[in-house]
């Protein structure tokens, strides 16, 4: 056999006992032999098997989970913009809403340079996000309106909608009571009963549903503005509720006739002043035990 | 291979076995052909998570080729020409006694000359030789791995060991 096959044998490991006395007669016989001693000197790294299919294993779930993750951040974050949105959405377009308590005015700067002056227990709401578009309020209770010019501007209540164009007016709207007074300028009242226009001093009152006219104003404002409820031959009864109104007091009014007629005003300032001041006209005694209020016949 | 195997290589089961049957020579290969300094086990497991992503469009009769031709890219992407490097493990044979200084220092020339014969094989010849001489291989059982003929694998191995034969005398 000659040298290259045999050496060709001895790499495939395939040497007969024979052949590899042959081989080791070669003469380079110790020089292959040295070689190859050393080549197994640059074995490669060994691995174990187990620890690397784990590690493997690891690698697929962990990629897994976090493709996983990925989608929960995600998820969070897009929940995050939902939510975010949401409220953003709802709180721009939502309507402002302002309350006053009993004996408590406030004013209220709408978004173009319109004013309103709250009187006690009413609520006024509006929708700022909409007001170029819409000058429109929503009123429950009495306020006076200081109206800037522009587009037309709604008051809206539930006894009518009162439509102005640039002026200074007063609503109140209480139970079966809905007044309008116009101090400057043109307002038209739209309710169901009756529609009309009215013009500076104009007043438009609507009683247990009966309309009823009302005399001139001559005011420039309405009187509740500086603190004082006035009356015109009102029922007795809107005398009381505006008063419990302005003082945190209850009334009772045992064997009184409340649909007689009060002519006159209170302050909101001394409660002692105010009663003497609704009670003398009528000749009415009263008495005064914390927050209750007893009116009698004299 | 004994039998192709026509599972779906998705089986956590087979994608096991298939891991047991070749990382090793997976990792060697890698190894020979592209030295250590490229992290060949971290290949490998690559290589083999990569299998398992594809999982579904590999059949198991090409999972050895898959396998190797991802790994063998990875480490192309690498690899940037660089100069292999074969770290000597100074296994010693146990039965060398002469150890004279003189022997020593002629061993680690030796050694030297042997490293920088072997970067210079082509990486064909350096991967068939070291997986026949190191890892004990047949030409037969290379050439299943390497996807080529017996014939090819025994010129290659043959080709290396004159190669080598001749740097080391010309070193």
């Amino acid at each position: 056999m000659n040298r290259e096959s045999l050496i060709k044998k001895w790499l495939d490991h395939d040497l007969s006992p024979q052949e590899l006395e042959e081989f080791k007669q070669l003469e380079d016989y110790q020089d292959l032999a040295n070689l190859d001693e050393s080549i197994k000197g640059f074995k490669a790294d060994s691995i174990t098997t187990d620890e690397a299919l784990n590690s493997v294993w690891q690698t697929i779930r962990s990629q897994k989970t976090s493709t996983n993750r990925l989608v929960s951040v995600l998820s969070k974050i897009a929940a995050v913009l939902v939510i975010g949105f949401g409220i953003f959405y709802f709180t721009t377009t939502l309507d402002t809403t302002s309350s006053t308590l009993v004996a408590q005015q406030e004013q209220i700067q709408l978004p173009d340079a319109s004013e309103v002056q709250l009187n006690a227990m009413s609520t006024l709401s509006f929708n700022s996000s909409k007001w170029d578009d819409n000058r429109s309020v929503t009123l429950s209770g009495e306020a006076f309106f200081k109206v800037a010019k522009g587009k037309k501007f709604d008051v809206i209540t539930d006894a009518g909608t009162v439509s102005v164009l640039g002026t200074q007016f007063n609503v109140k709207y209480r139970n079966d009571y809905f007044e309008v007074t116009c101090y400057e300028g043109k307002v038209a009242v739209i309710t169901n009963m009756k529609s009309t226009t009215l013009l500076a001093g104009d007043s438009f009152l609507i009683l247990d549903g009966k309309y009823i006219a009302t005399e001139k104003e001559n005011r420039l404002n309405p009187s509740w503005l500086n603190h004082v409820s006035t009356f015109k031959s009102m029922p007795f009864k809107e005398v009381l509720a505006e008063f419990e109104r302005q003082y945190e007091v209850e009334i009772e009014d045992t064997n009184i006739d409340k649909s007689q007629k009060f002519t006159g005003s209170f302050t909101h300032n001394d409660i002692e002043i105010a009663l003497k001041s609704i009670t003398l006209p009528l000749q009415l005694k009263y008495s005064k035990t914390d927050n209750i209020i007893t009116l009698k016949r004299d | 291979m004994a039998k192709p195997l026509n599972d779906n290589i998705c089986e956590e089961q087979l994608f096991s076995s298939i891991f047991k049957k070749y990382s090793k020579d997976l990792h060697d290969f890698l190894y020979y052909k592209f030295g250590s300094q490229l992290n060949p086990q971290d290949k490998m497991q690559e290589a083999f998570v990569k299998l398992w992503e594809n999982c579904a469009k590999v059949p198991a009769n090409k999972a050895k080729s898959f396998l190797f031709t991802t790994a063998n890219n990875m480490m192309l992407n690498e690899y940037a020409h660089q100069k292999v490097v074969l770290k000597h493990r100074q296994i010693k044979p146990k039965h060398s006694t002469n150890l004279t200084p003189e022997f020593l220092l002629q061993e680690k020339q030796y050694q030297e000359k042997l490293e920088r014969a072997l970067a210079n094989l082509t990486d064909a010849q350096r991967v068939a030789f070291l997986m026949n001489r190191v890892e004990g291989k047949r030409f037969k059982e290379i050439a299943e791995l390497l996807g080529i003929s017996t014939k090819a694998v025994e010129k290659r191995i043959y080709g290396a060991l004159k190669k080598l034969r001749e740097d080391i005398d010309e070193l």
